[in-house]
């Protein structure tokens, strides 16, 4: 089933009078389940990309579809919808809430989705176990080093049991170690729960944990190729 | 909701001191409203009450024709038959005492020098002399058949260098014009901690001040005390008839009453302007919150939260910080007002209260502030609504951001 399907996707940015192409006349399809890198080089349109598959915008040109769906037109309360229900994101600065625990982080998109308080600490607690992390649950950003926020970032984008997570150079900030582990835990849960995975990175050692490559040159795909 | 105000709580927990700083600006601007109001409001009720007790009563009929600035004694501008509309004052359940009084103007005279003074007659066992009677440092009380006795303040004593058991000369106009003088006996002094009456007001007993003013059984007025301020108007109907004029605590304390209002807008202005800083001081903290968190709405938005609840959890975090913030406001300002309630604020002594206002208002030298439930929930509710209304345009603002706007703050 086709998670995500880009058509002839354009994004242009205004700055001025004068409108830069991101993204130009991309074509790209990713299937459920898959374990895929978007690299490239920095303004090859990674984090563009991303952004259009998450909701977070919208193109210029084309459609984007998510869970077949076209997703292209959709209102803003349309879209914060989808991304509540659809979609978890991992941030390169980690993007956890400061003044809330690790535990807290987690609950929130639950919290925003209705979740009861016995379904919320089941949830919380199943996935601070899987990043392993359970025993920072009540520890503040500020008290955890970047890989324990990473994996509770990762933690909170799996907490709705999205379809699709997208992660945007999820090991920029760490430090080779915790990039690994981070990657692992990404590989595993992939193959755990099924959920899809898409990543950009620039980061090689990090690309060969991708089961598939998209390669990003000044907004077009220049290569897209599954490992074994 | 319930989890957008979770969400919101915990906001402000997170930045403390800010959240303190707001809840100090709301608290103390709301507590010196409040206190400010119950100080003034107590001062003018106070006045009003003090002028009612010891000068107008909450009711008076008196004579069609009579003018109480020219302290008539004509006998066609007196009461006929003072005594009968007592009587049937008295009768009604809402009325306390109803007693017949004499107006006269004259001047009190000792050796060396005089003054000119409102001489009341009144019935000396009657409760409109209570105040009077409760209020004697010296000498004994008039008594009903006293011939050749005076009641003078202590105030007035002390000015003219008098004492309990000296003499003074008393000239008064009488009913046909033609001045009279006669010397009295000061029985006692007395002093009602009303500078400006007390300076200018002298008692007779009501049977020798229509003697000696040949106005016969007359008076220039009943005055009526009442149970209940309320039911000074349906008593002032009731006891009107042809021939007279009934006048209400309200119609005999105009000008107070006037200037009660007046103050009172001049102090409206200044909360609305205590509150506009309260608004302006809330809109300001939560529009640096909404810079500040810029990243985070983003990663919100990304998380799936709507505009709407954006916009909402930060109004529900204005609505909390209010909320506490009117109470401690609210618990704060009643300290206040507990203070100037007991303590009072003292205004005499220095201050000649004579210049500064007419003899006709009886004004306390210590005046005391009162508890204003109802002003107080108004206020506390205007308050808490003006902060909800400052916090619509940081919350407008926080929902104006698209998504991947805030999120480029990352």
């Amino acid at each position: 089933m086709k998670v995500i399907e880009l058509q002839d996707v354009t994004r242009n940015y205004k700055v001025g009078q004068v409108e830069t192409p991101a993204l130009r006349g991309v074509n790209l399809t990713i299937e459920e389940g898959e374990f895929t890198a978007i690299v490239g080089p920095s303004g090859s349109g990674k984090t563009t990309m991303l952004q259009l598959m998450g909701c977070l915008d919208r193109p210029t040109g084309g459609r984007v579809h998510i869970n077949g769906q076209d997703v292209t037109r959709l209102n803003p309360n349309k879209r914060a919808d989808l991304r509540k229900e659809t979609i978890g994101f991992v941030f390169q600065f980690f993007a956890l809430i400061p003044g809330l625990t690790a535990y807290e982080n987690v609950e929130l998109p639950l919290l925003l989705s209705g979740a009861k308080k016995a379904e919320r600490r089941e949830r919380v607690n199943e996935l601070l176990e899987a990043v392993g992390i359970s025993d920072r649950a009540r520890h503040r950003p500020d008290q955890m080093s970047g890989g324990e926020q990473q994996r509770v970032a990762i933690a909170r984008a799996l907490a709705t049991h999205p379809v699709l997570v997208l992660a945007d150079e999820p090991t920029a900030n760490l430090d080779t170690e915790n990039g690994r582990q981070i990657m692992e835990i990404m590989v595993r849960l992939n193959q755990e729960t099924g959920t899809t995975f898409i990543f950009a990175t620039h980061d090689p050692r990090v690309i060969t944990f991708a089961r598939r490559t998209v390669e990003l040159r000044d907004g077009r795909v220049t290569d897209n190729s599954r490992h074994a | 909701m319930f989890k957008l105000w979770r969400i919101a709580i915990r906001d402000l927990g997170r930045n403390k001191r800010r959240s303190a700083l707001t809840l100090i600006a709301v608290m103390m601007g709301l507590a010196l409203v409040i206190a400010l109001h119950g100080f003034e409001m107590g001062a003018i009720q106070g006045a009003v009450e003090t002028n009612i007790r010891v000068q107008t009563g909450h009711v008076q009929v008196r004579g069609e024709s009579y003018d109480a600035d020219k302290v008539s004694l004509k006998w066609e501008d007196l009461l006929e038959e003072p005594l009968g509309l007592a009587a049937q004052a008295q009768m009604r359940a809402e009325v306390r005492a109803a007693t017949p009084v004499l107006w006269a103007s004259g001047i009190l005279g000792t050796v060396e020098e005089s003054v000119g003074v409102r001489v009341f007659g009144i019935d000396p066992p009657s409760e409109m002399a209570a105040p009077f009677r409760e209020g004697l440092v010296a000498g004994e009380f008039l008594a009903p058949d006293d011939r050749g006795g005076v009641l003078i303040s202590q105030r007035l004593a002390n000015n003219l260098g008098l004492a309990a058991g000296d003499d003074v000369s008393l000239l008064i106009n009488t009913s046909g014009e033609q001045p009279d003088e006669a010397t009295f006996t000061i029985r006692g002094l007395y002093d009602t901690g009303l500078p400006a009456f007390d300076e200018a007001t002298i008692f007779l007993p009501l049977a020798k001040a229509q003697a000696f003013t040949r106005v016969g059984e007359r008076a220039s007025a009943v005055v009526v005390l009442l149970h209940e301020q309320e039911d000074a108007a349906a008593v002032a109907a009731a006891l009107h008839a042809p021939g007279s004029d009934v006048l209400t605590w309200r119609d005999l304390n105009q000008l107070l009453v006037e200037g009660m209002e007046s103050a009172m807008g001049m102090l409206y202005m200044m909360y609305l302007i205590v509150m506009a800083i309260i608004a302006v001081v809330v809109a300001n903290t939560l529009l640096m919150s909404v810079f500040e968190r810029t990243r985070e709405m983003g990663i919100l938005a990304a998380l799936g939260m709507k505009g709407r609840q954006i916009m909402t959890m930060f109004i529900i975090e204005s609505a909390t910080l209010g909320a506490i913030g009117v109470i401690l406001g609210v618990l704060l300002g009643s300290l206040g007002v507990y203070y100037l309630a007991t303590e009072g604020v003292y205004l005499g002594g220095d201050i000649d209260m004579a210049d500064m206002v007419s003899a006709d208002i009886a004004y306390a030298e210590t005046m005391y502030a009162r508890f204003q439930w109802a002003d107080t929930a108004v206020l506390s509710a205007v308050c808490w609504i003006i902060m909800l209304l400052a916090s619509l345009y940081p919350a407008w603002f926080a929902t104006r951001k698209e998504p991947i706007d805030a999120l480029r703050a990352l």
